[in-house]
């Protein structure tokens, strides 16, 4: 008997979700846990894994939007026969194919795993499973372990231009075909409507807008003091900008708040989401009970989400529970900026480039690195004074940042 | 802290527990003006006199039976069974018997007893008089079984199998006997169930039981000095086994190699393999390593037996396989 393969609820108040592509194609063989298809929901893009082990007997929507819980494959012994999905088109293995063979082409010079002879590539179970947390494609790899397995330091040797590689020639795959000299149709993601719902949606908001500078010698200092001591991770403004704002709000836990048509929420935590340009849009991962987390550990926390929102890996739980975010536009030189309100968080704070600019000294003047926050604080949840104290407690700590311990 | 051999750390254990605990008593074949064939009993007569230091006839069956009855009746008898392979003997009263009574009786049964037993080759004794069995009571749910591979272990761990409240199978290991180690002042009990991490590492665990967990260690050393980082644990108590202590260090080392006298086939090792496997199978960057007897009758010749039992240099072989450098 066949088990059917039903799209999954990823998160609270998911309805629909689109298949993206599949990972396997029809009459493969699936183990249970294997990655099987990536669905694109209004927050992530995620891989599906198989919950049976089986051949892939019949993929019965190849791409689209699907309502969850419904039927979308099948999964059982080669041979069997599967019910008929009704409405639904058979779905074509091509894409897949397609991929395989580009990539194939793609790689030929490199000395790449040889599947052994049933067209299984050799690799261990924790390369497997590094492999997939990273989105590293294993037949792009060489294997350096017994018989020429694939082990975890092949994986994690691999250059991440690899990856890149492989998205990119997925992305022209789908790209849809555009006559010259005509406008452009680029058809919504669900991120895109996503960003576009939320933002308007944050736009009937009534906000207000504060903004203070600081001098930042000491965090600079602080920075690279940090970058000598952990050359694991390269630590950045924005880890320390966390953790200063993540104490600020805990010190003003009026701000770290939500609004609601009964009350408002106070949040036990500091749950810092910082906005990241992914290729596939706008995300804001969340970095959760920042003001427990040394910068540090912030830093690790954060090279993580950031990593994985540029290769489209984020889960649904590493998007959810924000209670306060972090624009940071300053490498692009803009020198401030008023970000719009993430709702349903009543702050974000815009962050300008660290740039040097005379500053009054002790009656006299001097060139210091200064940056501008800007702060929108939602007006129904947290009223001015509060919204400026937290402020003025960021800047001094930016300032003084043993003020943050 | 007191330097005991392992002989002595069980003497110690007996004779302490006698001694604070009427309850408490041995029996076996030439235990007592003999002193055991091993001699861990020896001096224990002349202490506690021949109602407490029982010989008994040479039937491991009738005095396995005797000794589940004196525990159902209330007392704490530790019985010798000479050799391991005698408990073969025993099986019908320690695996039908005292492994189930407290099943059976729905707990108005308690089986307090212990089997002290003791096997392995590195002497020539033959076929009949060096396997290691240990496999085959583990298999069996009722029974806690120990195997402990120093002084300090073996004296705090009989002392939790003596109160332990269900039958205790515990094995010792003949060439261990002589080998000394420091020992707690007083008596510490080591509780049943609880794995002993020997040495820390990055790069491999090897888990091992019995002799195997000094030739473990001998092989980690000579791993080191190649840059490979070995971890070495026993588990001390192969059931209830402490699996939570070997998982978490594989899932650190991401390899492991498992180690023991016995042979490998349906060894111990094949049952702590299936565990790393299955709660440990994403970590793994390498299959599992066995190292064990050959499949074969123990041989008389000592060079014979020295080629089918496992030794250091094997262990270090599979450590080396495990990380790809064979």
């Amino acid at each position: 008997m066949a088990t059917e393969v039903i799209l999954p609820r990823l998160g609270q108040g998911m309805e629909s979700g689109t298949i993206v592509r599949w990972l396997k194609s029809e009459g493969e063989p699936v183990a249970k846990g294997e990655p099987l298809f990536e669905l694109d929901t209004d927050k992530v893009t995620q891989e599906v894994e198989a919950e049976a082990s089986g051949v892939l007997l019949k993929i019965a929507v190849s791409a689209g939007e699907v309502p969850v819980g419904e039927t979308v494959a099948f999964i059982g012994e080669a041979g069997e026969d599967v019910p008929e999905v009704a409405g639904i088109a058979p779905a074509s293995p091509a894409p897949v194919e397609a991929r395989n063979s580009l990539l194939q082409a793609k790689e030929e010079p490199a000395p790449v795993a040889t599947p052994s002879g049933n067209g299984r590539i050799k690799a261990s179970p924790l390369a497997r499973r590094l492999a997939r947390e990273r989105g590293i494609d294993l037949a792009t790899l060489r294997g350096t372990g017994p018989e020429g397995r694939i082990v975890a330091d092949d994986v994690s040797g691999a250059e991440a231009g690899t990856t890149v590689e492989a998205a990119a020639s997925n992305s022209l795959l789908q790209a849809a075909p555009v006559p010259s000299g005509q406008v452009e149709r680029v058809p919504l993601t669900n991120i895109r409507r996503t960003i576009a719902r939320r933002l308007t949606e944050a736009w009937q908001i009534p906000v207000f807008q504060l903004q203070a500078s600081a001098d930042m010698t000491r965090v600079n200092a602080l920075v690279a003091r940090l970058r000598e001591r952990d050359p694991d991770v390269r630590i950045t403004v924005t880890d320390v900008l966390t953790k200063v704002c993540a104490q600020a709000l805990m010190r003003h836990r009026e701000v770290n708040a939500e609004f609601t048509e009964e009350a408002i929420l106070i949040h036990p935590s500091a749950n810092v989401g910082l906005a990241v340009a992914a290729p596939q849009g706008l995300v804001v991962p969340v970095i959760h009970g920042a003001e427990r987390l040394s910068v540090v550990e912030i830093a690790h926390v954060r090279a993580d989400l950031v990593g994985r929102a540029r290769e489209n890996k984020l889960r649904a739980e590493d998007l959810e529970g924000g209670t306060f975010t972090i624009s940071n536009l300053g490498m692009f030189a803009v020198q401030s900026f008023t970000a719009v309100l993430n709702p349903p968080q009543a702050a974000i704070v815009a962050v300008g480039a660290t740039e040097d600019r005379v500053v009054p000294v002790a009656g006299g003047t001097a060139v210091r690195p200064m940056v501008t926050l800007t702060g929108t604080f939602d007006h129904r949840a947290v009223d001015g004074a509060p919204a400026a104290a937290f402020l003025q407690s960021s800047k001094e700590s930016l300032e003084d940042p043993g003020l943050a311990l | 802290m007191p330097e005991l051999t392992y002989r002595e750390a069980v003497r110690d254990a007996l004779s302490t527990a006698m001694r604070q605990d009427d309850d408490v008593f041995i029996m076996g074949e030439d235990i007592a003006e003999m002193g055991g064939s091993m001699g861990v009993t020896a001096g224990m007569l002349e202490e506690f006199g021949s109602e407490r230091v029982r010989n008994t006839p040479i039937s491991e069956m009738a005095l396995a039976g005797a000794a589940i009855g004196a525990a159902m009746q209330g007392m704490r008898p530790v019985a010798e069974i000479m050799y391991e392979d005698f408990m073969t003997l025993a099986a019908e009263q320690v695996v039908n018997q005292a492994a189930k009574l407290r099943y059976m009786s729905g707990g108005q049964l308690t089986v307090p007893v212990v089997f002290r037993t003791q096997g392995g080759a590195g002497w020539s004794p033959g076929a009949q008089h060096a396997q290691q069995l240990e496999a085959w009571f583990v298999h069996i749910p009722g029974l806690k079984v120990v195997f402990a591979s120093t002084p300090e272990d073996v004296r705090g761990l009989l002392w939790s199998a003596i109160y332990d409240d269900n039958p205790v199978v515990f094995f010792e290991h003949r060439t261990l006997y002589p080998i000394k180690g420091d020992v707690p002042t007083e008596i510490e009990p080591i509780p049943i169930g609880r794995a002993r991490v020997h040495r820390q590492g990055e790069d491999v665990t090897v888990i091992a039981t019995g002799r195997l967990v000094h030739a473990s260690l001998e092989a980690a050393e000579k791993a080191e000095s190649d840059g490979i980082s070995v971890e070495v644990v026993d588990p001390r108590t192969l059931q209830p086994l402490d699996e939570e202590t070997l998982v978490s260090s594989v899932k650190k080392t991401n390899r492991a190699v498992v180690a023991h006298e016995a042979v490998t086939r349906m060894g111990f090792g094949a049952e702590v393999a299936a565990v790393l496997q299955y709660r440990a199978f994403d970590w793994l960057d390498a299959p599992i390593e066995r190292v064990g007897a050959k499949f074969s009758p123990l041989p008389f010749a000592p060079v014979m037996e020295n080629f089918v039992v496992p030794h250091a240099a094997d262990v270090l072989d599979a450590i080396k396989r495990t990380v790809g450098k064979a």
